[in-house]
């Protein structure tokens, strides 16, 4: 069973704008898919339908198996959102009370959230930051604290918008070495970009949307060739291998 | 811009810092209190003794604290001056300005030692209290108070101060690219306001709905794990000082 | 900027919970009206800058109405009382709510409760807003200044060239800018779909 599947999900805004039409998309468990797509095409409304921020004008998404309206809290836990743009996601004055606000919300005991903020700061290397204020991380670091803040609700499945916009290259570095290191330890991961070359080595599977529309979806070494006609930079050389395709060393 | 310290707060380990935040903030209130309350010279010793001895084992910088108090000094003075010479009573002996009263000048001088203990007090208590536990406490505190939403009260706190840095920072390099492009060159008051705040409230609304997304992506709810308080024997032993001064003054 | 690109601003109050929206929107007008006190602007008469605090507190009252206006102010001003220095140059306390000019912080409580009343009421029109901008500094000053003279011990003549004069081109400046923008924006909640 898929542990994220989407049937015929579509999204009209009040305004008119079609944003995603029609997409029947299945995630299995332990997957890394990379979601690829020209601005405009749909991408970051799509992943606000996987854990229920935004609800389909028609269509439908199931987690596990089970329609995401039935326990959208249950959804949000498993599902996490590392936003696009990491400074809206910070809601703490300090990097450990920005991770606290989700186990937090859960209403967990405060000695576990105190026990999970630790562990999920550990996870990404931020511990020596947790009485700092957010604010004065630098990006890299910025994207770390968002992926430590959902940590921190133990999710299975984890959505990155946009993890390296912004960032310089050690930056990426970084943060993509902490998204590979998730990916080994079981998470399941959905990561949306249009630069291509940082990446695609690490991924199972191409995505790639086109105009709201769920154009291309293989393994990357097939989908890459068509990935031009829809605005993404083909990042191959002539003879170059996918496997290439990553700035981690 | 965002170098602007929002928070007094310094980060120390003395049992000031250490003290649970609920017996520091009703402390504050005697104090004040007692300030506002004081009528005889031993009074203000007392008090003034207080805050001396907190002020000494809070270990605050007194740089940051003079900053504090120089922009009421300027208030200070003049209430000083002006009470001296509009209150009618007698001429102080032996000055040769008669026009100034010995009574006036009195209660120049008591409110300007109300004052400097009431912002001392205060400089101390939040010098030595997060941000985080002042929310908590004041969460603390609405929690028996009916329809009083005090969960939300404490969010609306934390946003606001994770809010404003951010906004800060927009409205810095709003204000730079706009005198990289001689926004001085105008000299109309109304139209250089509205290039400042129209843009700011666009970028702020729009991050509002950002920040709704985020928070319900992590599961915002009302009903949260509610923060611990530690008390310890010290802790009491403060409270207890600052009963007895309260009691000493209204009595 | 076009003015009408505003407007359209996407807000999906349909799927998201409109009492967390309220919950960011007023501690969002809180910290505006907290940095407004750290921004002056020079005016080029008299030598008095123009600080945006107040500014801030009309244009929450035109966008949240009432209730939540009231409340943003409200935690403005209790922010400032646990000693936060959130008032006009970084000041905070007892002291200041209570000191010289502490009539005109309360004084926002009057212009934000004001101009929230007044201009969620009815339909929007940019006379009612103003009507409502001009009434709710009216109260403000009415406040600020007795205030002012009460507790320096001035005359009347000296409260008004101390508290009202030198400002008087700056209110009208900034009721001019903060009725422009109600034109702009249109309030977030009237008080109908407030709910606790
Ligand atoms: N709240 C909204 N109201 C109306 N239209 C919207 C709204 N949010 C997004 N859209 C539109 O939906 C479409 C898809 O937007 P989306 O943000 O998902 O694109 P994206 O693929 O994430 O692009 P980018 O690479 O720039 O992040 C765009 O045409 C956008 O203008
Ligand atoms: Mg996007």
């Amino acid at each position: 069973m898929p542990i994220v599947e989407t049937e015929n999900l579509t999204h009209i805004f009040p305004d008119g704008t079609i944003a995603i039409q029609d997409i029947s998309l299945k995630i299995n468990k332990g997957e890394f898919v990379v979601i690829a797509g020209a601005n405009g095409s749909g991408k970051t409304v799509f992943a606000r339908h996987l854990n229920g921020l935004l609800k389909p004008t028609k269509g439908s998404v199931l987690i596990d198996g089970k329609p995401i309206t039935e326990n959208i809290i249950e959804a949000r836990r498993k599902v996490g959102l590392v936003f696009q743009n990491p400074d809206s996601q910070i809601v703490g004055q300090t990097v450990a009370e920005d991770v606290a606000f989700g186990p937090e919300n859960l209403n967990l005991p405060a000695n576990q959230v105190k026990a999970v903020v630790k562990e999920s700061l550990e996870a990404v290397g931020l511990s020596r930051f947790s009485t700092r204020s957010p604010h004065t991380l630098s990006g890299g670091e910025k994207r770390k604290l968002a992926i430590a803040g959902i940590l921190a609700m133990k999710p299975k499945v984890i959505i990155f918008d946009e993890p390296f916009t912004g960032l310089d290259y050690p930056g990426v570095v970084q943060v993509l070495k902490q998204i590979v290191k998730l990916h080994n330890m079981g998470h399941t991961i959905l990561l949306i970009t249009h630069e291509l070359e940082k990446v695609l080595a690490h991924a199972d599977r191409l995505v790639i949307m086109h105009k709201g529309k769920l154009v291309e979806d293989g393994k990357p070494e097939d989908v890459i060739y068509h990935s031009e006609n829809y605005g993404v930079r083909m990042p191959l050389n002539d003879g170059q291998k996918v496997a290439t395709l990553t700035w981690l060393k | 811009m965002a170098e602007i310290t929002f928070f007094h707060y310094i980060h120390k380990d003395t049992v000031l810092h250490r003290m649970d935040g609920r017996l520091k903030l009703i402390c504050l209130l005697l104090l004040s209190l007692s300030a506002s309350f004081a009528s005889k010279l031993e009074h203000y010793l007392v008090l003034l003794f207080v805050v001396i001895f907190a002020l000494l084992i809070a270990k605050l910088p007194i740089k940051a604290l003079l900053k504090d108090i120089k922009f009421f000094g300027i208030i200070i003075l003049i209430v000083i001056v002006v009470d001296a010479f509009n209150i009618p009573g007698d001429p102080i002996p032996y000055f040769p300005v008669t026009s100034i009263s010995t009574k006036g000048l009195i209660t120049g001088l008591r409110f300007a030692g109300r004052l400097t203990i009431i912002i001392l007090v205060c400089a101390v208590i939040t010098g030595t209290t997060s941000l985080m536990t002042l929310r908590n406490v004041v969460e603390w505190f609405l929690r028996p108070i009916p329809f009083v939403p005090e969960v939300r009260i404490a969010t609306m706190i934390s946003l606001t101060f994770t809010l404003i840095p951010v906004i800060f920072d927009n409205l810095a390099e709003m204000m730079y690219a706009q005198k990289a492009r001689c926004v001085e060159l105008r000299k109309n008051p109304i139209e250089r306001i509205n290039f400042i705040v129209f843009p700011l409230l666009s970028q702020t609304l729009r991050k509002a709905d950002e920040i709704v997304y985020a928070m319900e992506a992590r599961c915002y709810s009302e009903v949260r794990t509610r923060a611990v308080f530690k008390t310890n024997k010290i802790d009491w032993l403060l409270l207890a000082i600052c009963i007895s001064v309260f009691l000493f003054v209204i009595l | 900027m076009s003015q009408n690109q505003v407007t359209q601003m996407p807000t999906d109050t349909t799927t998201a919970n409109l009492n967390l929206r309220i919950t960011v929107y007023v501690a969002l007008f809180t910290a505006l009206i907290i940095i407004g006190g750290y921004i002056s602007v020079p005016l080029p008469l008299g030598p008095v800058p123009i600080v945006l605090a107040d500014l801030f507190v009309m244009v929450t009252g035109l966008f949240l109405g009432f209730k939540w206006g009231v409340t943003s102010v409200a935690l403005y001003l209790s922010l400032g009382a646990l000693g936060l220095p959130v008032f006009a140059s970084g000041t905070s306390g007892l002291a200041v709510l209570f000191g010289p000019t502490g009539g005109y912080l309360f004084g926002y409580l009057l212009l934000v409760a004001s101009v929230g009343f007044i201009a969620s009421k009815g339909k929007q029109s940019i006379i009612k807003n103003l009507t409502a901008l001009v009434i709710g500094n009216m109260l403000l000053y009415a406040i600020g200044v007795p205030w002012l003279k009460a507790v320096m011990n001035l005359s009347w003549a000296g409260a008004l060239a101390a508290g009202l004069t030198p400002f008087i081109p700056g209110i009208i400046i900034k009721i001019t800018v903060a009725a422009a923008l109600s034109r702009a924006f249109l309030p977030r909640f009237n008080d109908s779909a407030s709910v606790k």
